[in-house]
This record gives structure tokens, sequence and C-alpha cells, in this order.
């Protein structure tokens, strides 16, 4: 987004740290999170499926909570700590969250990976014992339109049982 | 025989996970937005206000004078440079009717949304921004909004240059169909309509065109068919189809979707020649919201007997195309009606689709392509008639049903390859529990609660073939071997992330003997693949992946005559597996070694093939497609079918309209299965359209043809906790008429899930008096069944 590198709209530098790197970058003030990450960071792995905050494609987490990332000033996150899909894991070390939804077949396209991944995480973080219900509950704000949910919901099992006292 | 069926259905047992799992599941899946190239601009577009209008004029002045603007374009401009869209499938093929689609209006608009000029700029804001500042001259025309308005005399004309709105008529029929219904002891008719809607992938569609300084033009495109998508664009601009390339990144999902046909490829392209730079545009989900499907209205007769054997079935389908376009979607009124009667034995029927204009966004495919909405109505019939006998809904399609022993069928438009039907509903009311559900539906409604079990049986014919456009029933692919023993296939058929290219690659090794990561997929991209027909009607395992077998074979036959001569035997004595070359009882060798020694040591060793290590084959099972009518008339478009059982459970707030999912199970046959996990995949996916169509899914349109439907805040898509655990089993009568016994997966499950919920919401309002076949089962469409005949 050309505009984005150029000053000659209003915007200021920020800080983020992305995935554990302290990142420095220019951003216009009407710059969205979602593609501050994308371009300005460029992390392609936030997708952008409805830029309304519907879909959850564009998640990631922002100080430890999951944000869409379409529903936010990218000015706003200045000095957060930002965690994207690329910092799970990544080819030949993949995080056990993303080996959970690689057995379970817990994606088919992986536009949505982003937010289901991202909510997996926090609930294997939290080590608590989620019903099934409980689980769908904390996905509701992530769409698939690929795989029904189901192998979604195995996998985020796995993940919990997997990071289970680690 | 045996020796014809895949060798990797050996691997059924342990069959890899998806391919490239790494790579998407880290963020590097690389879907069209994420390519990066220099000196990108952006296009955004200007789209009619109003359903029906003739454009006057283009005031651009202020549009071109907004920062950022290189270029702005309009429908006018764009007729004198660029041809019409060439249609997916014409309905003149069919004897039907159409007219020219441009990419841009020049002089009239069929509906709102539609394209009539264009912005480029160097940023995506700006170009939105300018777009707005575009200014159309209209007059306004009367608008048709209704297909049945649409075919009353006198009704407003969708195309003002059309004499009615009828694009064709489609009927198929099969006895004495009024001797039936005369003799019949019982008639029923129903009414059932099913609404529009579409498939919404998660990656909405993106494009990215440039023309290379040599004169070729490069689009990136989010499209399941890279090679028609080619020819169309090739059409449009009057080059030879070398100059141009059609590379599809992997992309979020498609569902027909991603079927080409639409304005904004074109223009694209022409944007791009104009500003000399490569241009982009992105979908907005407000703009897929626009792409229709499956809008259509069965008035629907029934004749039976005393015991609910069906004797004759008369069904007129009324298909509100909207402004019908060049895309695939209205391919779906013909699919309707070719699949009745489903899975039944009905001696006499008759069937027609009235395919018909309004001024409404024209459809596209939609997995399921119209065999949701035959299945509704034929299933909603079968459960009329078990209500009026007050038989078991199970026991009236028993009494139906083709039976297991008379396979192949022929019906008028289509041979039954395979199937045992019992089966698989037997299977499915165990899967799920059906006694316990009818018990459980008891004495729900002993303590006063509106609850209903709905069972409903799916046919899917797949991989249809459609002489006359570019969406045929073969496919093409290239397996080749390397000097080092790796293996590339080449094929004309792409995976939307459906995971065909894990199954294809999974059937290539099993053929050459070699590990499965040893053998690359390649999809999607015009320059490098076969021409084919990419992705849709469940068609890229069978197609594909059979021509990629029969390719295999080819250089395996290589491999072994040149085995032969390395290790000195006989042919019959290799045997290439865990990829090594085996001689029978002694000497072996990687297959690296041999892929090395033909390529180092032939002609000059004459006994060793020559040839590379590669061969191209198509595959199409033509032994069951028939175009030219037999002498009873009867032609079959689709050389195979998948079917399935559904059985489910619903309880209904009577107060709120309000429709809760209780439990879901479904068994498949798909024929034979090379990846279970992807199968599987496959069908739980379609089982979740499925009951989104069912019960919340609806592109709606204001009274004044404006659409309502535009977010996915009021457009309802199932959310993980609006489903239930769903089961789901398979039962395989392998098909006899297609290479690998596959039949097809992927589209199969949307229809039985549209069908199985509607019977089942029914079935909870039964008690009430109240009937409900107006599409989706939402809260206020249920609410207003139960207070017809309450209040
Ligand atoms: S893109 Fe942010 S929620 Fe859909
Ligand atoms: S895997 Fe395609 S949207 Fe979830």
């Amino acid at each position: 987004m050309s505009k984005l590198d150029s000053q000659d709209v209003p915007g200021r530098r920020i800080t983020v740290t992305v995935n554990g790197v302290e990142r420095r970058a220019w951003c216009a003030d009407r710059t969205l999170l979602a593609h501050f990450v994308r371009e300005q960071l460029a992390l392609p792995g936030t997708h952008v499926g409805c830029m309304n905050g519907d879909c959850g494609a564009c998640t990631v987490i922002v100080d430890g909570a999951i944000v869409k990332s379409c529903l936010q000033l990218a000015a706003a996150a200045d000095g957060a700590e930002i965690t994207t899909v690329e910092g799970l894991g990544e080819p030949g070390n993949l995080h056990p969250v993303q080996e959970a939804f690689w057995a379970e077949d817990g994606f088919q396209c992986g536009f949505c990976l982003p937010g289901h991944l991202l909510v997996a995480l926090k609930l294997a973080e939290q080590q608590g014992d989620p019903s099934e219900e409980e689980i769908r509950a904390a996905l509701a704000g992530n769409l698939c339109r690929c795989t029904g949910y189901q192998s979604i919901v195995a996998a985020v099992q796995r993940a919990i049982r997997q990071t289970e006292g680690t | 025989m045996d020796l014809m069926r895949p060798r990797a259905a050996a691997t059924e047992s342990d069959p890899p996970r998806r391919r490239d799992g790494e790579l998407i599941l880290s963020g590097r899946g690389d879907y069209l937005d994420d390519v990066r190239i220099p000196g990108l601009t952006y296009a955004a577009f200007v789209r009619s206000p109003h359903p029906h209008a003739r454009v006057r004029g283009f005031r651009t002045a202020a549009a071109e004078a907004h920062s950022g603007v290189l270029r702005v374009l309009t429908g006018r401009e764009a007729a004198e440079r660029i041809g019409p869209i060439p249609h997916f499938f014409s309905p003149t093929n069919v004897g039907g009717k159409t007219t020219d689609f441009e990419c841009l209006a020049s002089t009239e608009v069929y509906y709102v949304g539609q394209p009539v000029a264009a912005v480029v700029a160097t940023d995506p804001g700006d170009a939105e921004a300018a777009a707005e500042l575009v200014e159309v001259d209209y007059d306004v025309l009367p608008p048709v909004l209704d297909a049945h308005q649409a075919l009353q005399s006198g009704a407003p004309q969708a195309f003002s240059h059309w004499d009615d709105n009828l694009v064709v008529r489609v009927a198929f029929n099969e006895g004495d169909v009024a001797e039936a219904f005369e003799s019949a002891p019982h008639v029923l008719r129903d009414r059932v309509k099913i609404q529009r809607y579409g498939t919404s992938p998660l990656e909405p569609r993106g494009y990215i065109a440039q023309w290379n300084p040599d004169g070729r033009l490069v689009v990136r495109a989010s499209t399941q068919m890279p090679h028609p998508l080619r020819s169309a664009l090739a059409a449009m601009f009057d080059l030879p189809e070398t100059a141009v390339r059609v590379i599809a990144p992997r992309l979020g999902g498609a569902f027909g979707h991603k079927f080409h046909g639409y304005p904004e490829e074109g223009a694209l392209c022409l944007l791009s020649r104009l500003v000399r730079a490569p241009v982009k545009w992105l979908e907005r989900r407000e703009d897929a919201m626009l792409v229709g499907a499956r809008e259509m209205e069965h008035d629907l007769a029934i004749a039976f007997d005393d015991e609910g054997v069906i004797l004759g079935l008369r069904d007129s389908i009324v298909c509100d195309v909207g402004a019908l376009g060049t895309s695939a979607g209205w391919g779906m009124a013909f699919v309707a009606a070719m699949t009745f009667p489903g899975p039944y034995r009905v001696p006499a029927y008759d069937v027609e689709s009235l395919v018909v204009v309004t001024n409404k966004a024209p459809w596209n495919g939609a997995r399921g392509f119209g065999k949701e909405s035959a299945c509704l109505a034929l299933e909603r019939a079968v459960d009329l008639v078990a209500a009026e006998l007050s038989l078991d809904a199970a026991e009236v399609r028993r009494r139906n049903f083709i039976p297991s022993t008379a396979f192949p069928y022929w019906t008028a438009s289509k041979r039954l390859d395979s199937g045992d039907y019992q089966a698989v509903l037997d299977k499915a009311l165990a899967l799920g529990d059906y006694p316990e559900l009818v018990e459980r539906r008891r004495q729900a409604r002993a303590a006063g609660r509106l609850a209903g079990v709905g069972i409903a049986f799916e046919l899917t014919p797949e991989g249809g073939d459609f002489p006359g456009g570019l969406a045929r029933g073969f496919d093409t692919s290239t397996v080749r071997m390397d000097p080092a023993g790796s293996v590339t296939v080449l094929t004309g058929v792409t995976s939307p992330g459906t995971g065909n290219e894990t199954a294809i690659g999974q059937l290539v090794a099993a053929e050459l003997g070699v590990s499965f990561d040893r053998v690359r997929v390649v999809q999607g991209d015009t320059d490098t693949t076969p021409y084919g027909f990419g992705n849709g009607s469940s068609r890229s395992l069978n197609l594909g992946g059979g021509a990629a077998v029969l390719a295999a074979r080819e250089v395996r036959a290589k491999l072994v005559a040149a085995a032969a001569v390395a290790l000195e035997c006989d042919p019959g004595c290799i045997a290439l597996d865990k990829d090594t070359v085996f001689r029978e009882g002694g000497a072996q060798m990687p297959i690296s070694d041999l892929a090395r020694f033909v390529y180092t040591t032939s002609i000059a060793h004459p006994a060793v093939p020559y040839q590379h290590l590669e061969a191209t084959c198509s595959y199409a099972p033509e032994q069951n497609l028939l175009h030219q009518p037999d002498s009873a008339g009867r032609t079959s478009s689709y050389p195979t079918f998948s079917n399935s059982a559904h059985v489910c459970a619903v309880e209904v707030d009577e107060h709120t309209g309000q429709v809760t999912l209780a439990s879901y199970a479904a068994v498949d046959d798909c024929g034979v299965i090379v990846n279970p996990i992807l199968v599987r995949g496959q069908l739980l996916g379609a089982i979740a359209m499925g009951i989104g169509g069912a019960l919340w899914e609806e592109a709606r349109f204001d009274d004044r043809g404006h659409p309502v439907a535009t977010s996915f805040k009021n457009y309802l898509v199932p959310r993980s906790v609006d489903l239930p655990a769903i089961r789901v089993g398979h039962h395989t009568t392998p098909s006899p008429f297609t290479l690998l016994g596959t039949k097809g997966a992927g589209e199969g499950g949307v229809a039985g899930a549209v069908a199985a919920v509607c019977n089942a919401v029914n079935d909870a309002i039964a008690p009430l008096g109240a009937r409900v076949s107006k599409m989706p089962l939402s809260a206020p469409n249920v609410l207003r069944a139960i207070r017809e005949v309450t209040k």
C-alpha cells in the first residue's frame, strides 16, 4: 500500500514488539492494524476476510488479548506486544498448537487459521479443561467456511492435551 | 479387474495429511493478497445504484482530479477497446437465448452493483474515494425483481431489448404422467421455495493483472479455472492464448464462487494495459455477497398408492437467475431438473426448469449446483407421502429406492452407475440413532415441546460433461520423473483448499512405488500445466487423478523396461516399491539410480527406452457419458453418482420460531476413497454449508431491488456454536465406470443437509398443523408458518 510508505498524510512512527522482536515503523493515522501487520511488518499470515470484525481471519493477540486487527487502528498499538500466526512456529519447527491442527485436519483452505490457531493458543495456555461447548463458544468469533468446525474443535482439544503440564 | 483399481487404495489405513500444511499453518500460504509485485496500482469499481437503467453519460473530471488517480475508465470507453465476455456455458448451447455482457456497462445496467466504470490509483483508498466521485447519468427503467412476475405478459423486461424474460425451458420426462396421476389413489401438491444464497468463501476474489514488456498478459487470479479464464481473456482482447498466462495462487476456499465469467476479470486487464502497470483488485465482502445462486420455486405434485409407492411426479421449477451474466450459475437450473427423480424409481415423471431473468446480480456456481434444490423438493414430497399415509419416513424411502441390483439404472437424463441406497440409509439411521431420536421426540412432545426428526437422501451427479463450452468432463495430467528420481505431476485440475493435490500425489506415489514426499503436484498455472477445466463438480480427483494415474502407469512401464535391463531380468520380475526397484528374489537398486540409468544410458544401450520419463494422459469416464440420444431418447451428461443419507433432530421454539439443531449424522457413498481424511473433511464442510443454507443464509433484496445482505452481520453463516457435533460415515460401492472407482467427494452433503433439516423442522411443527416450505427456516419464516395455523 503505497501511501503507507509515504509520509504525505498524517501519521506517526510507532514501536511494537511483534512475535518477540521490537519493530519500529511509520503508519498513517488511518491505517488499520490488519494492514499495518500485513504490509508494513510484511507478515501476510494475518488475513482479511471482511474488514467488518465479523470473520476473525485477521485475528492477532495484542497485549495478551485476542483482537480483530481490522477493527483497530495501528496507531493505537504503539508500545504493544503483538503475536501473529507467524509467531507460533515455522516449517520444520511447528508449535504444538499448529501440529494439533495438522494432525486433526483442523483446516482446509487455511484462510481462517489465524483466528482459530490464536484462540487455541490462548485456551492451551490457560491450562484449563474446557468442555466442547466452551471451546465452541471461544471460537464463536471466527468463521470457517470449509470445515464445519468439527475438526477445529478436535484440534483445539488436542492442542490443549498436548500442552498440558508444559 | 483388481489391477485397474488404484494402488493407493492399499494405503487407506495410513493416509498422508494435507500437503503444504507447514506453510499454511505458519502463515506462509501465499494467497493472492500476499503476492508482492513492485509498482502495483489499485482499482476500484463504480457500480450501478439502480436495478435497471439506461446509462446516459459519465462525468469523470472530479475523479480524475483526485490525488493518486492514474486513470478513469467508463463503460463507453471500455466498449471500444474490449469485446464482450464469453460465456462459461452459453444458454444457446441448450436452445436458449442470451445477450452480450460487457465488462463495464456502456448503455444499460441490469442490476444493482453492476460495474459501469473503474478507477486506478496508486493507493487503494484513493481508488475507492475517486470511484465515489465518478458521476453517471441514468434514465431509470422499471425493474423486474420476481421470477413469477417476470413470466407474466406485460411484465417489465429485465433486458429492454428482449421480448420476454425467459432464457430457456429445459424438461425431462419419462412414462405416461397423465395416466399415472389419473389412476393414482393419492395425489399431493406442494410449493417448495429455496432462497437465493451463495457460498461466501472466507477469502473473497482477487486479481492482479499485468502486461509484460513482451506484450504478454499475466493475470494472477483467485480462480478455480485458470485455463478457461485464459481462453475467455484471449477472446476478449483478441489475443492468441499463448499471449495470456493465468496463475491461480492458493485459494482461501471457492465452492463455485471462483468460477470465471466475472466482469472485473476483463476490466482489470484493460485497466492494466491503459496505465502500463500491474493493477490489483480485491473483492469486498459486500461485492462477494452480490453473487447469487439457487433461487428456485418448485410447483410439485406427487402421485402414489396406498403403500406409499410413488407412481408419478410433476415439477415445474421457476429459477430466478438474476441478470444471467456470463458465469456458470444459470446452469444450476438445468442440473436441478436433470437430478430428478433422484434415488427413486419413478415410472412416470415430468420435470421442467424455467430459467428466468430478473434485475438482480447474476448467479455463479455454488456447491450443490441445483442438486440441493432437487433434493429438497423430492425429499419434501416423500415426507408428505409418509405423513399422509402415517408411514415411517425411512420406510417410504425404502419402498421407493432404486434397488442395488438394478444398476446401472437409466433415467431420461442419466445412467446411475452404482449404489446401495438402502444400505447407506440403514447405516445413517444406525449412526444417527434413529430409534433413540424417535423416542426422544416422543418424550419432548409429551412435555409440550416441538421436536422433530428429519431424514433425507441425496443423489449427487458428479463430474459433469457439457460439450459446446469449456466445462468438460475430462482432464489431463503430466507425470515426470527427473534424473534424481523425484516426481512432478502437472495437472489441469485445481484445488481451492479441498486437498485433491494431496490425494493425487498419493495416487502417483503408489503407482510408481515412491514415497509420497518425493512427488510434487503443480496446479493452477497455464504456462506449466496441461489445459484443464479446473475445479468443480467434484471432478478433480476423479478426472485429474485418473489422468495422473494413467500417466504414472506409462512412466512406470518405461521404468520397468529399463529396470529389466539394469537388473538383467525379465520385466515381469521387476517390482517398484518404497523408492526401490526390486528384482524378484534378488538384486535391488534405489529408484533414483534407475532414473539416472535411464537418462544417462538410453540410446547407448539399445534396450533402454530413450523417451523422457514423462507421460501426459487425458481421462474421461466416457463409457458412462452419452450426448447423442439413444434409441429411447436418453442422454447422460454426468458419469457418476455419489449419494448420501442424512438423519437429524431439531427442536423449535413455538414462541420465537427459533430452530435448534440437536443432532446430525450422515453416511455417504462416494465410491472408492483414496484419502479418508480429505473425504471426511469435505463431507463435514458440505453438511455445515447445507445446514447454513437451511436455517440462516439468505441474500435478500428490498422491494426496490437493492441487496440487503451486505456483510456477515445480515447474512448469517453458521458459527461454531450454531452446529452440533456431526457424525459421518461411509459406505463404498465403487463406480464401475471410473478408472479409480471413485465417484467424487466435495459437493455431496449440501443437498441432504438442506433437505434433512427442512424435514425435521416440518416434523417438529406438524403437531400444530403447520408446514413450512419456504427456505430458509429462519426464526421469522418458521414463526410465520406457526402463526398461520395457531392465531
Ligand atoms: S477481516 Fe477482521 S474480522 Fe474479518
Ligand atoms: S479452512 Fe477454509 S475457511 Fe476455514
